[in-house]
């Protein structure tokens, strides 16, 4: 009947948003469901965030209508192509007249009809022609759909200007989403349980820097915040699955991950930059790269089968729309959660296979990030990330 | 047309076909049923329009809310108060013209939507937001045998849920906890929480003012008044008063009336039963005069500020404020109607909740517990449950990649699915578990009954039918939502069927107790229960007026069990909002809900095979902007 946890106050201070930005009484009424979730001071930090959205296929489609409905400040769509036919078949901001029609420009209106709160930009540059200066502005960058050298560079300018960057895609029933967000603090709201939560890494990338408590009615709430560290893309593609793992476990992984590998080594080697087609030559080509992508991650050579490969060749370029939304629904969430600076965001590869409705999430990094990240800490410092961060840390 | 589009192929078909191979045909040959138009409608509507199902049909009965417009997309501002089946119709049939759609805005309970009706659906997709229309599509689906996509989200969480008649458990094979209620005792004499002062406010002195009385209210659990006879007695006598202040509406002392009566002299009146204050912290009565003059100068717009938690006088100044506009509203609706009318509480009825909020945070300072704001008492009050676009969006897409292997008609391979908040992943998925023996929904054999309503009576369905026809005893109860027969209640056998409020659509449920001896001197159990689902129709006059059950229609008999135990209590009382706060607290941050599920599900599974009621499992109804939230 009541979440009281999620609507608790956070405590008074320098967390409380200036009285300019307050929420207003028409807004908590159309917000009304979600503040009941992530409280006031989320939804207030949402609407005063700028995120770029680069790719307008369907699961932006997904990503900008979530984001939008959330209530963020500003939403701007980049996208240098315009809508073809196939486009219609998975979008839902677009219909057959604006075939021909820049994408970013032709769902604008559609974007802003979701809520008129949310102003909507668009941008028909090509992403690899914008300085990395340019991704400074923004909050959050999401790159939707691109080849692996373009992932890189965008990922590559957002750690440049401090800022998180989100990538995925979706192949058919598979897809992927990646996340760095450099270095992300939040706080996780729980009961206190009968085990004192230590001021210590959880995991190789992940530690508890502050505890507070308070109390509500018969109850101790504790407010937990933690710091998760982000490798690069560049650094992650990489990298094999955690050496920790048991054989065992190694077989739960989606064989779409070393598929998703595999597809991104075909587009930047092959002569036309082109995804596989379903020829011969194509095929051998993918089999071979998969087959290598299965030893650089260390997974069981046997757990690629023929007859997946040509199952996720065949459907890699197509666009499912229950796929996208699932996608761009766990994207968006995640986006909505590091904005408010709740919940723990993902870490840091999700793969998802849609005939059987798994959705890993793997902790993809180099060799010693742990190391790095208790020595110089100096992969990300003096953004905005790390500033909000200090507000959090004062809680304590 | 098929070749056609061999030749030059729609582009809207090209990519489905490529990731989906045969089974995009079939998508399109489809007739799917979607029941609910709201937040997970919206999104799933999308997905079926855009992924090309033949021809969707939309139930709702419900309006485009301001609240809704949060999650809801297909729904703009300009919506507001229009149906959302139709709306969501207009919207989405722009996606994809290609798709045909069909919208009713109904009751899907109306008696329209029929077993005929569902029959003609491939499958059927629940998007509801409450328990009751949950129950009825799922019985509607068993008895049509047709295969339901079940789903429901709450917050962060979401589950999706495949039901197939015979081969999984349908939705009433685990129980669902009923609604929380209270010790009549408890909200009335002791309260100890907000809640009991806000259902105070609610279901009593609000409806005692303004509605009819308390007595009807679900909140109220009335089980544990023998054992404490004299204070019910008390309380009684206490309404009666109240009800009687009643008549003083519209006066300029109606508020100091009211207000003397329940803060003042109630209170008084409580403060002198010592026993019940030996353990408690006893309650301190309020004076109208002290708090009025304490508050003057509080403007009226306080009731605005509604995330503050308002002072002892500012919840002064709101309660006497509302009561005056509720009672205005009220002379106004008597002068038409002669005194009938009477109001309800409505969460987004500002007059009621203003009303609501105050009285409930009066009680509350006078027995000394914590005031809440009017946001949060709405959501109290209100059964709100928080609802977002990304959960539903994600839900929603589940629910169609599962309806894909149904099309395949390949159920082993069918999930029940849940949005897991674990860091490892981002769902947790289980095979899909075998009926449930014991479940009285679908654990009983169903038939279509054709009866010529205008002539028929109960004595043609229990001597001609049920003996003659299919060989019962004597030993048979009979019911609808009530009892029409059993060996010692034969009032009704002469009676006709419409006299008894059957029609068409009407379930009859007949229980059987007969333990018989076989030919071989064997005992036979019982048999199931069988439900029969009434279609009228016009027989001759010679004929009986009941056509007999086809021949060879036998009903099983029941499996041989210890017991068929009822529901675990824990079920029951389960409190929403615990139950809502346990799971957030075993999910968040962890996998221990994924964990303690599997575990719940394990005793299920063996509670199963000894033939015994299993321990609930792990249920997320959504429940958009009515009723109640369902977790165990």
């Amino acid at each position: 009947m009541v979440v009281p946890t999620a609507t608790a106050p956070l405590p008074a201070g320098p967390l409380t948003v200036p009285e300019m930005d307050a929420i207003t009484a028409d807004e908590v009424a159309i917000y009304d469901r979600q503040i009941r979730l992530w409280g006031m001071e989320a939804q207030a930090r949402m609407r005063n965030s700028k995120i770029l959205l680069i790719g307008m296929r369907a699961i932006a489609n997904e990503i900008a209508k979530n984001l939008a409905l959330a209530g963020i400040g500003s939403l701007t769509v980049l996208d240098p192509e315009v809508v073809t036919e196939d486009d219609l078949a998975s979008q839902f901001f677009i219909q057959e007249e604006h075939i021909g029609m820049n994408r970013a420009e032709a769902a604008a209106p559609s974007i802003r009809k979701l809520n008129p709160r949310v102003t909507i930009h668009t941008d028909t540059d090509s992403p690899s022609s914008k300085p990395p200066t340019f991704f400074s502005q923004f909050d959050i960058t999401i790159a939707t759909e691109l080849d692996l050298d373009a992932l890189i560079s965008i990922n590559t300018s957002c750690r440049q200007c401090s800022r998180p960057f989100y990538s995925a895609a979706s192949y058919g029933l598979y897809g992927y989403i990646f996340a760095d967000l450099i270095s992300h603090t939040f706080v996780i709201e729980r009961d206190k349980s009968n085990i004192e939560t230590r001021l210590a890494p959880e995991t190789q990338t992940r530690k508890v820097i502050s505890c507070r408590t308070k109390k509500e009615g018969d109850k101790v709430v504790e407010f937990v915040t933690k710091e998760e560290k982000y490798s690069s893309l560049a650094d992650t593609v990489n990298c094999p699955i955690d050496p920790t793992w048991r054989p065992r476990k190694r077989r739960t992984v989606p064989a779409a991950l070393p598929c998703i590998k595999a597809l991104w080594e075909f587009i930047r080697t092959s002569p036309t930059h082109n995804y596989p087609t379903f020829s011969r030559t194509d095929l051998a080509t993918f089999t071979r790269l998969a087959t290598e992508a299965v030893a650089n991650l260390d997974l069981p050579a046997d757990m690629l089968k023929a007859s997946f490969i040509s199952t996720f060749v065949e459907g890699c370029t197509s666009e499912l729309v229950p796929v996208a939304a699932i996608l761009g629904g766990v994207l968006a969430q995640d986006v909505i959660n590091v904005l408010g600076k709740r919940e723990q965001p993902l870490q840091n590869f999700l793969v998802f296979d849609g005939e059987v409705n798994a959705g890993p999430v793997l902790s993809l990094h180099p060799e010693g990030i742990a190391k790095e990240e208790n020595g110089n800490g100096n992969r990300a410092k003096n953004g905005e990330i790390e500033t909000s961060t200090a507000e959090v840390v004062s809680l304590d | 047309m098929e070749e056609k589009q061999q030749t030059k192929p729609n582009p809207r078909d090209v990519g489905p076909r490529k990731a989906l191979g045969s089974l995009h045909q079939r998508i399109k040959e489809a007739r799917v049923l979607m029941v609910g138009a709201g937040g997970i409608g919206c999104e799933l509507l999308k997905n079926l329009v855009l992924t090309g199902f033949g021809e969707i049909h939309i139930v709702d009965l419900d309006t485009i809310d301001l609240s809704n417009l949060n999650r809801q997309f297909l729904f703009g501002m300009q919506h507001i108060k229009k149906s959302k089946a139709m709306v969501a119709k207009e919207t989405a049939g722009k996606f994809n013209p290609n798709v045909k759609l069909h919208a009713h805005h109904a009751n899907i309970k109306d008696a329209e939507f029929n077993i005929k009706w569902y029959k003609g659906f491939n499958l059927v997709f629940n998007a509801l937001d409450n328990l009751d229309a949950r129950r009825h599509v799922n019985k509607m689906c068993l008895a049509a045998d047709v295969p339901l996509v079940e789903s429901g989200t709450t917050g962060f969480n979401g589950q999706v849920q495949v039901i197939k008649k015979g081969v999984t458990e349908c939705y009433d094979c685990t129980p669902k906890p009923v609604p929380k209620s209270f010790p009549v005792c408890t909200i009335r004499s002791t309260p100890s929480q907000p809640i009991h002062c806000i259902v105070w406010a609610k279901s009593y002195l609000f409806t005692e003012i303004f509605g009819t009385s308390e007595d009807d209210s679900p909140e109220f659990d009335h089980t544990k008044d023998a054992e404490n006879a004299q204070e019910i007695e008390a309380l009684r006598r206490e309404s009666q008063e109240l009800k009687k202040i009643r008549e003083q509406i519209g006066t300029d002392s109606f508020a100091r009336s009211i207000f003397e009566k329940v803060f003042t002299r109630d209170i008084q009146r409580l403060c002198g039963m010592e026993d019940m204050w030996k353990r408690r912290k006893a309650p301190t009565a309020l004076d109208y005069d002290t708090v009025e003059t304490a508050a003057k100068g509080i403007p009226g717009h306080t009731a605005n500020m509604d995330q503050k938690i308002w002072s002892l006088e500012e919840n002064f100044v709101v309660f006497v404020d509302s009561l005056q506009r509720l009672s205005k509203r009220v002379q106004e609706l008597h002068a038409e109607d002669g005194d009938k009318s009477i109001l309800s509480f409505d969460k987004d009825d500002v007059d009621t909740l203003d009303f609501v909020a105050a009285a409930a945070n009066l009680r509350s300072h006078v027995f000394g517990i914590e005031l809440k704001s009017k946001f949060d008492i709405k959501q109290m009050a209100g059964n709100i449950i928080p609802a977002i676009a990304t959960t539903n969006a994600i839900t929603a897409g589940v629910c169609v990649l599962q309806a894909f292997k149904v099309l395949r008609q390949d159920l082993s391979s069918a999930q029940m699915v849940f949005l897991s908040r674990s860091s490892e992943r981002v769902f947790s998925t289980e095979k899909l578990s075998a009926p449930n023996l014991s479940c009285d929904v679908c654990g009983v054999a169903r038939a279509t009954v054709e009866v010529d309503l205008s002539r028929a009576t109960l004595d043609d369905l229990i001597e001609g039918y049920l003996k003659k026809g299919l060989g019962y005893g004597d030993e048979i109860s009979i019911l609808t939502d009530q009892l029409l027969y059993d060996p010692d209640f034969d009032d009704n056998v002469g009676n006709e069927f419409t006299s008894m409020g059957v029609e068409e659509g009407t379930f009859i449920t007949v229980m059987d107790d007969n333990e018989e001896e076989g030919e071989n001197g064997e005992i036979l159990q019982p048999r199931v229960n069988l439900v029969l689902a009434v279609v009228n129709k016009e027989i001759e006059e010679d004929q009986d007026p009941i056509v007999p059950p086809e021949e060879g229609m036998v009903i099983p008999r029941k499996v041989k069990q210890v017991e068929a135990a009822p529901a675990p209590q824990e079920a029951h009382g389960a409190a929403a909002g615990a139950g809502m706060k346990r799971m957030h607290e075993d999910m968040a941050d962890s996998n221990c809900g994924a964990k303690k599920r599997k575990l719940d599900d394990a005793t299920a599974e063996l509670s199963i095979k000894d033939g015994r009621r299993g321990k609930g499992k792990m249920e997320v109804v959504e429940v958009d902007d009515s009723g109640v939230i369902e977790i165990d």
